[in-house]
């Protein structure tokens, strides 16, 4: 559906320097994906999601949409953008209208629909969201949770081929962030094709077919959630058995190495059994490898068993 | 706050009861003059004379009206003008007095443009016709002997119909000299321009304006005549050329006769006859209405035309290009620094000065000039007031650039703005009192006339100020209306 091939933005700022945002990315969208952008602040996350449907034009590299380059200079952008929904971190309803007139408007003026029609499927769409109370009530009566689900609905009016979320639940109280993921979670079981820049990791992992993680203006890793979050504890789980395990090799008769997962498929903890010995071995390890192994772990547990001794890393 | 000061000064003759002072059989010369506040107008040949005393207090004003007013409240001792100012109906029914006569005899005539030749030629022609058939000395008599206050018809040589255009100026609007009535000019002057026109075989144009407006006016060539008693002097011979002189006037001072008590009658009987002097006789009102009429169009007009120059103001402003933003940058600096009647009186003395365009369309054009500068800040100001979420969300769904502005930002723009542009319009519509000054006769020139021919302060500016008010609100009702989105989007 989406191919993005060495995509780039760079901005120039007004002392006459350039600032690279987006420095090479590639990647390819299919119908029925559900990404999540994830990774530090500042890393082109938004600029990237904005550059798809041109709110930031990208400054090189190509994006096909339906095998068609939209940055080609006679590609009709504002067709594009009605079949690319966009759901913004601010809402951005339209402040002189009515929750369901939001709906309404542009199925009416840009798709030429009936009145009647667009309204029978805004309320359809306000229900869904659970909005439909709320339809005559003008934005500014709303809280953030319910703006930004009307939002979502007003997006959805233009029945789109995929939607681009950016950072949908960053301008929310906690309390709010709920129904919001879950509207979002509905949308994603009915098959819609979503973009989403979230900083909620629970749920990027719950509802992505596939993780961006991004940084410094590259798609640095590229995913299942599987892979994406069990690599990021795995590695350094797999640093640990690297300095431990030449030491409690010679420390004792025999080793056992267990890793054990959460209910999120990560890395929880990584435990070494060592047999045979009756105090801990790490009193024996040098300074600096006690020093790494700190940083590494959340926690290290000491505990003597029946057999030997058991050094636990919690991750 | 020369209305302020007029309207103080009004009521001051209302509340005021202080019985005149200075009585007429102490004043017998210019010598009796020392120490007393003596008015008289601006730049008029009275003032040159009293600027040589020092020992007494000149108090100048830029209308005679102002002046006689001034002297009616006790503000001034004396009054020093024409001896045709006061007529005896007015003397007797303000209690004023022709204390003396100046000694000195001013030859007086009609002014011309310097390369006006063939006209100031064409006049003395006239005059000396006149002079010969004796007709000369009957309308002397007639206007200068006071028979018109007993004769209501102010009989008058028959105006031209027809011919190319005679541009007479008049900076009076005093009986006898030049005087309206009814939308008609009358006066000794005005009759021997009549003569000349009838000579000549072409129709008048008059209008009137103050002294300074009306002598630029006949040298930048937007006139051919000017008449309101105007002495020869060396200065004026300079620059302008005079037929011979008709008449020869002798200074005048007035004074406010003995044992006079000021504002005698009761507020409402004076409020009451006030109101029949100033607006009931001579069906002055008219003056009103026909002034209302020409400031609502140059205002209406103004609006109209500022609010489109505005948007390409704008739309310059927040151009890409910076040489674009600069000119508008540039504009919005001039137009903010100069002061309103400079710029009209630029664009009718200069810029227009040669093409033809008539003194309403030149401050249509100069008010919508200037309105264009704060129409542009308004819409500049309430486009900024709408986030640009809202665009992106426009753009978003899938709008082009223009309905997103059409359909999203301009609604909202709109809300904000309009009380912004509202104050402007009203601004605008009070900012037109100055028209006068190029000869239209608006609202507030209609209040000037009558005042010049009633000597009266508070109607008029009382009745104008009104107007003004009522003016201001339904130019506010309407801008509202029209700039106010409707509340149904769909």
């Amino acid at each position: 559906m989406i191919q993005v091939k060495h995509l780039s933005k760079s901005y120039r700022n007004p002392d006459g320097s350039s600032l690279t945002v987006l420095k090479d990315i590639n990647c390819t969208i299919s119908k029925g994906d559900i990404i999540s952008l994830i990774g530090p602040s500042g890393t082109g996350k938004s600029t990237f999601l904005r550059a798809l449907n041109l709110l930031d034009p990208p400054t090189g590299g190509e994006i096909l949409f339906e095998g068609e380059n939209i940055l080609s200079r006679s590609y009709p952008v504002h067709k594009l953008r009605q079949k690319m929904g966009m759901v913004f971190q601010g809402f951005n309803l339209f402040e002189h209208m009515t929750v369901l007139e939001n709906v309404m408007y542009a199925p009416v003026k840009i798709l030429g629909k009936t009145k009647e029609d667009a309204l029978k499927e805004a309320m359809s769409l306000l229900r869904k969201v659970g909005m439909a109370e709320k339809a005559n009530v003008s934005p500014s009566c709303l809280s953030g949770g319910q703006k930004q689900r009307a939002a979502i609905a007003r997006c959805l009016a233009m029945n789109p081929q995929v939607i681009l979320f950016d950072e949908p639940t960053s301008a929310l109280d906690p309390t709010m962030v709920g129904e919001v993921l879950s509207v979002m979670r509905q949308l994603a079981k009915e098959g819609m094709t979503m973009i989403i820049v979230t900083h909620e990791m629970k749920f990027a992992r719950d509802i992505s077919t596939r993780i961006f993680f991004m940084y410094d203006g590259y798609i640095h890793e590229e995913g299942t959630p599987e892979q994406i979050f069990i690599a990021e504890k795995i590695t350094p789980a797999l640093e640990l058995c690297q300095l431990f395990m030449p030491v409690f090799l010679i420390a004792g008769d025999n080793l056992t190495i267990r890793l054990t997962y959460n209910e999120f498929s990560e890395v929880a903890s990584l435990d070494f059994m060592v047999a045979g010995i009756s105090s801990s071995p790490l009193e024996d390890c040098d300074a600096d490898i006690l020093q790494k192994a700190r940083t590494l772990s959340r926690e290290i547990v000491e505990e003597p068993t029946s057999k030997g001794f058991r050094v636990k890393f919690l991750l | 706050m020369k209305v302020v000061s007029y309207i103080l000064s009004a009521l001051l003759v209302l509340v005021s009861c202080a019985t005149g002072e200075n009585s007429a059989t102490l004043l017998r010369s210019e010598e009796d003059l020392a120490g007393r506040k003596v008015a008289t107008v601006n730049g008029s040949y009275y003032a040159r004379l009293l600027s040589a005393r020092e020992d007494l207090q000149t108090m100048l004003f830029s209308q005679e009206a102002d002046a006689v007013q001034a002297l009616l409240i006790g503000k001034a001792d004396v009054l020093v003008s024409d001896e045709t100012l006061l007529n005896r109906n007015f003397r007797s029914e303000h209690g004023i007095e022709v204390a003396f006569k100046g000694k000195e005899s001013i030859p007086t005539a009609l002014m011309f443009r310097k390369d006006g030749v063939p006209l100031a030629e064409a006049m003395n022609e006239v005059l000396r016709q006149m002079t010969l058939d004796g007709s000369l000395d009957s309308l002397k008599t007639y206007w200068l002997g006071e028979n018109y206050l007993d004769d209501k018809t102010y009989s008058h040589i028959p105006p031209e119909k027809e011919g190319e255009p005679l541009r007479v100026i008049s900076i009076t609007t005093m009986a006898p000299i030049a005087f309206m009535v009814e939308g008609e000019w009358y006066g000794l002057e005005m009759d021997l321009v009549r003569a000349l026109a009838r000579k000549l075989h072409r129709q008048l144009v008059i209008k009137n304006v103050d002294a300074g407006s009306g002598m630029m006016a006949l040298k930048t060539g937007m006139a051919d005549v000017m008449i309101g008693c105007i002495f020869i002097t060396d200065e004026r011979k300079e620059e302008f050329l005079f037929c011979e002189p008709y008449n020869e006037y002798h200074p005048a001072y007035y004074v406010m006769g003995q044992g006079v008590r000021r504002g005698g009658a009761s507020i409402w009987k004076r409020i009451g006859n006030s109101l029949e002097k100033n607006l009931v006789k001579e069906n002055r009102w008219k003056l009103i209405t026909s002034g209302l009429w020409e400031t609502v169009k140059i205002t209406v007009f103004a609006i109209l035309l500022g609010a489109i120059l505005g948007i390409g103001l704008c739309a310059m402003a927040r151009s890409r290009r910076r040489w674009l933003r600069s000119v508008a940058s540039a504009y919005n600096w001039f137009m903010a620094g100069i002061p309103m009647l400079v710029l009209l009186l630029i664009l009718f003395y200069v810029v227009f000065a040669g093409s033809g365009l008539n003194s309403t369309a030149v401050a249509v054009v100069a008010f919508a000039l200037n309105f264009a500068s704060g129409a542009s800040s308004a819409y500049g100001t309430s486009l900024d007031a709408v986030s640009h979420g809202q665009t992106e969300a426009g753009l978003a769904l899938g709008f082009t650039r223009l309905q997103t502005f059409i359909h999203i930002v301009l609604p909202q723009a709109a809300k904000t703005g309009m009380p912004l542009f509202r104050s402007q319009c009203i601004a605008l519509l009070k900012g037109t009192s100055i028209v006068g000054y190029i000869a239209i006769q608006d609202l507030t020139r209609a209040g000037d006339i009558i005042r010049g021919r009633t000597f009266d302060a508070l109607v008029p500016l009382l009745v104008v100020t009104v107007i003004y008010f009522v003016l201001a609100w339904l130019l506010g009702l309407a801008v509202k209306l029209l700039a106010t989105p409707k509340k149904n989007v769909l």
